[in-house]
């Protein structure tokens, strides 16, 4: 069949993976600590056509477009300040660990908590790791607690424990604010920030742009569908085949 | 069907929800004792589509309730008391449960059993000798109630574990579950009599808040527009 139909479809199906990347940022767009996707796009194996009848070389001939892979983009949000003590954002690159039924996971989103025993969890009531990898308990203190730039814990003379703050590589989103990756050492110069937030990194103005460029390349797509199509039918209605 | 259509919807759902606890502030600006809701916004599921990840949008996250100490308010009322500090009043509901206010509006019953401004009784209760004039009770600032120069009992402040996970039942009160652990006595709180704690809402930055979630709302609406005008274009394939 028609080739170029299918190249064309690959194009629009593309497209609608990537429209679905920007809804999600956008319905993040308050999320704390949620870095905004983008996808990079590349063409499939390109064929070489020649000639059937002199088997001279015609060139190569692309077969369609795949989203190739997608980045997190993991530019740092800006910083909403809350008042809140249990509240706190990182200024530069590292992730928090957090402990999950599923293994240790990973965030940026710095709306903590404090369980029944007196733990120190996300807002999820997950609990949040020191640099040891053990729970941190701040019991008694939840209230009268101070945070350190460096993530120390502390409330009043006592030390309570320290924010453990890793650095991520390949970092993939699962949901809940939380990354999977492999955990490395703490990245210099990350700073804790007591009583703020981080807001999400998701800049509506870039993702409002990249949905109308996105929408265009859908309707070129289709219309290139709709093109061949009325080719062919021309075809089939003069005797012939395309 | 794309899958982005219910991922904005999602979203906007999540900013209706912080519309819904902002306006719910704005309406609580002169509630003595009343604490500014937290709601907090997480990012849902990714699902591989076409091998790649696509989250399923937002929802919301109940956080409890700022921690900021309202205003004190002077009212000359020797049976109002204000917290100063964290933890909260105890009192007992009429279905028998543990209820924990810091609307310091207290009074007197019949039976001279001092009550919260809802007509809970202190827990434990709290009764000054019958004909006691308001004006001669004296609170201290451990709580000690003195009436004419007798004292009769101890206001105590509570407080649980993690006041995040405390429930809202209404009436300025909130009742501790098991995500919030049992109440115990708190500390680093003393009581002031006289003054009230006004709400801590901050009404500017509630008002931004506002415009903030109506922003976040109009954007995944927008999201929905394009994903329809991309079915729209799908079905004009077909003549």
């Amino acid at each position: 069949m028609e080739r170029g139909l299918y190249i064309a479809a690959s194009g629009m199906l593309t497209e609608l993976v990537r429209q679905d990347q920007l809804a999600n940022d956008l319905a993040n767009a308050s999320t704390p600590g949620y870095k905004a996707d983008r996808s990079a796009q590349s063409s499939f194996g390109d064929l070489l056509l020649s000639n059937t009848a002199t088997g001279q070389t015609v060139g190569p001939l692309g077969l369609g477009v795949q989203i190739a892979e997608t980045k997190t983009d993991l530019a740092q949000g800006p910083l909403v300040q809350t008042g809140e003590p249990l509240d706190v954002a990182l200024q530069g690159p590292g992730f928090l660990a957090v402990q999950t039924p599923q293994g240790t996971r990973y965030t940026r989103d710095g709306q903590l908590a404090v369980d029944a025993k007196g733990g120190l969890t996300t807002a999820m009531g997950n609990p949040v790791l020191d640099a040891q990898g053990k729970p941190i308990s701040v019991a008694g203190h939840a209230s009268d607690l101070t945070i350190a730039a460096d993530g120390t814990i502390t409330a009043g003379t006592t030390t309570l424990g320290k924010l453990g703050i890793v650095s991520l590589t390949n970092p993939a989103k699962q949901g809940d604010t939380l990354f999977t990756g492999t955990a490395g050492a703490a990245p210099a110069g990350t700073t804790v920030l007591q009583g703020s937030i981080e807001g999400s990194d998701t800049n509506p103005a870039r993702v409002m742009v990249d949905m109308i460029v996105s929408l265009r390349a859908y309707e070129s797509s289709q219309k290139v569908i709709s093109s061949i199509d009325e080719t062919l039918q021309q075809g089939i209605q003069s005797g012939g085949v395309a | 069907m794309p899958e982005g259509i219910y991922s904005a919807a999602a979203g906007m759902s999540a900013q209706q929800a912080q519309m819904d606890v902002l306006s719910n502030d704005i309406a609580n600006v002169n509630t003595t004792g009343y604490k500014q809701q937290r709601l907090g916004f997480r990012d849902l599921v990714y699902e591989a589509e076409q091998g790649q990840p696509v989250g399923a949008g937002a929802a919301t996250i109940d956080l409890g309730r700022t921690s900021a100490e309202g205003s004190l308010t002077q009212t000359g009322d020797p049976l109002s008391v204000a917290i100063v500090g964290p933890g909260f009043i105890q009192v007992r509901r009429s279905d028998g449960s543990i209820g924990l206010t810091r609307d310091g509006q207290l009074g007197l019953d019949a039976q001279g059993a001092i009550v919260t401004s809802s007509g809970e009784r202190l827990s434990p209760p709290l009764t000054v000798p019958k004909g006691t004039d308001a004006s001669a009770i004296s609170i201290g600032q451990d709580g000690t109630v003195t009436a004419n120069g007798t004292k009769v009992g101890q206001i105590q402040i509570v407080n649980v574990p993690a006041p995040g996970g405390l429930a809202s039942v209404g009436d300025n009160l909130f009742a501790p579950t098991a995500a919030s652990g049992a109440p115990a006595a708190e500390k680093n709180a003393t009581l002031q009599q006289g003054a009230l704690e006004s709400s801590n809402v901050d009404l500017a930055s509630a008002m931004v808040g506002m415009i903030a979630a109506q922003r976040g709302y109009e954007l995944a609406s927008r999201a929905i527009k394009t994903q329809d005008e991309l079915l729209n274009v799908a079905n004009q394939l077909v003549r």
